[in-house]
């Protein structure tokens, strides 16, 4: 027990029904079609990744976080999590306060939710609280601007749990079974890697820096080759909505495998996951909420490198490391690992830490639009800046999966095959 | 001179022999760990023509200030036209965006 224990010292529960019992769970239940974004949130809660969350939230903890950044209960949340629905389609179904509903995606029944309150929320007054802005420019406050005028609070129960399709299956692993696989592995500090990128060397430093941080109190295990490190890096690449320019999901997943795979990362200290999330690009408050997500997967530390979370000029390049200084002691349990910049420096000869290389005039910043750029030309890169096994990988996901494309394109955005099916409940 | 906003054509080995063989090498300039790359320049008038004709493109303001994520295509277009008129000047865009006309 003392394995699953998540955020908030909550246990981490999943809440799923068994085949048997779902069938008849939704006999004759009103049933309501839900979003891409609300369906893998209720993956989320079905399988305790919002740990202590149930259910979407009700309007005193939705009102807590955007005033408090907490639970109604005082534990440190930053971002509803809410279910909405037109105002029209509650009264048309009929929907009422102890009513249970299905929630079916693509017309598959995926989860039931439990009607505990209808209300409605200022959608400004929460992207105000939430993004520090009601510009549409943001892309959370366009996200929260989308959501009908209508909010549902109450515990979700997975009826049918999601099948993940290939490449993606592979790396898609539960809290519970994350956890389980750490324990197998030795590992007992974990640090968190959040990405919706495809590595450069530039980032795998960022990881390696992390993995440093994280092993340097570590005890000495064995001796000479058999030492037992015990430290490990978790690669969570965020699976959500995508726009066309960002790279494919594919791309991102197998390239941060090829790094695994090329041994730049030994077995023994690094592995690739996947996890279903909407950005919310909430900047520093969401550094807080990847903190909570992952402390769920159960890592004990996190690395947070420049502009995390963050989208255009809406925060400072840092605001999300200074934000775990205002919180709390002991309101998470996860070590925040704050990395500035690595960079490429001519001089010293290798990717080095801008918090040491003293090159200021000489340095080569690493830009995710030159790297892009340079891929979008075909032309390989040096092995000092990509490794050559990602930009295969990269380049192989374009012609497989991406139509000839490593960015998503209108076509892919179209035509892809979606990375979890709900299948129908038989 | 008024400012000017480069499109960074990057350079493989194919692209540096056809630069070797019109004798222009020393226009490819490092730009990251040993990467090079070629910069044509723009005009602020041609840097907007060409991000209407290109929506896909990107002008990077935060940090490079070139205009990116061109197609291939394009850029193999620009790059031929460097090597004819030998120049990375906005003489270049002028003969490329003519030829779309
Ligand atoms: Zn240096």
């Amino acid at each position: 027990m003392t394995d699953f224990i998540g955020h908030g010292e909550k246990e981490i529960k999943e809440r799923i029904l068994n085949p048997g019992e779902a069938k008849n769970k939704i006999k004759n239940l009103v049933s309501v079609e839900i979003s891409g974004r609300i369906a893998r949130e209720c993956i989320d809660l079905g399988y305790g990744f919002f740990t202590p969350l149930e259910g979407f939230m009700k309007k005193a903890d939705v009102d807590s976080v955007c005033k408090k950044m907490s639970l109604a209960d005082g534990t440190i949340w930053p971002i509803p999590i809410v279910f909405d629905i037109s105002s029209q389609e509650v009264s048309e179904k009929g929907i009422r306060v102890g009513d249970v509903i299905l929630l079916t995606r693509m017309g598959n029944p995926l989860a039931v939710l439990e009607v505990e309150e209808i209300f409605t929320y200022d959608k400004d007054e929460m992207a105000q609280a939430v993004l520090g802005t009601i510009d549409a420019k943001h892309p959370g406050v366009r996200m929260i601007g989308r959501m009908q005028d209508t909010f549902i609070g109450g515990k979700v129960t997975l009826v049918n749990e999601p099948q993940f399709n290939p490449p993606f299956d592979r790396f898609f692993y539960t809290p519970r079974q994350l956890r389980e696989e750490f324990k197998k592995r030795g590992w007992v500090r974990i640090v968190a890697h959040q990405t919706r990128n495809v590595p450069h060397t530039g980032h795998e430093w960022l990881m390696k820096g992390a993995w440093f941080c994280a092993h340097g109190e570590a005890p000495v295990i064995g001796d000479k080759d058999e030492i037992k490190l015990g430290t490990g890096v978790l690669v969570n690449c965020i699976i959500g909505p995508k726009r066309t320019g960002d790279y494919i999901d594919e791309a991102i997943v197998l390239a941060h495998q090829a790094l695994h795979e090329g041994r730049y990362f030994r077995d023994d200290v690094h592995m690739v996951s996947i996890t279903c999330w909407d950005m919310r690009y909430a900047g520093p408050k969401e550094a807080i909420f990847h903190a909570i997500l992952r402390t769920n997967l159960g890592c004990t530390h996190h690395m947070f490198g420049r502009d995390h979370a963050g989208v255009g000029d809406y925060y400072g390049t840092y605001d999300a490391h200074r934000i775990f200084d205002q919180l709390p002691p002991g309101s998470l349990n996860i070590k925040p690992v704050r990395v500035l910049e690595w960079w490429y420096c001519p001089l010293c000869g290798e990717v080095t830490y801008s918090g040491l290389c003293g090159h200021t005039k000489e340095r080569q910043k690493f830009s995710g639009t030159l790297i892009r750029s340079i891929i979008k030309d075909g032309v390989k890169p040096t092995r000092i800046i990509m490794r050559p096994e990602v930009f295969d990988v990269v380049m192989e996901c374009a012609e497989r999966y991406g139509f000839g494309s490593p960015f998503c394109t209108e076509e892919y955005l179209a035509k892809r095959g979606p990375v979890f099916v709900v299948p129908p409940l038989d | 001179m008024a400012e000017t906003y480069p499109i960074n054509i990057w350079i493989n080995e194919e692209r540096f022999e056809k630069l070797k063989a019109a004798n222009l090498a020393d226009m490819a300039v490092d730009r990251l760990g040993g990467m090079k790359v070629i910069q044509v320049q723009c005009t602020e008038k041609q840097k907007d023509k060409i991000l209407k004709l290109f929506p896909m493109a990107k002008f990077d303001t935060a940090t490079t200030k070139s205009i990116e994520l061109l197609p291939r295509e394009v850029k193999d277009k620009i790059f031929d036209i460097t090597l004819k008129l030998k120049s990375i000047g906005p003489e270049v865009m002028d003969e490329f965006l003519k030829s779309l006309d």
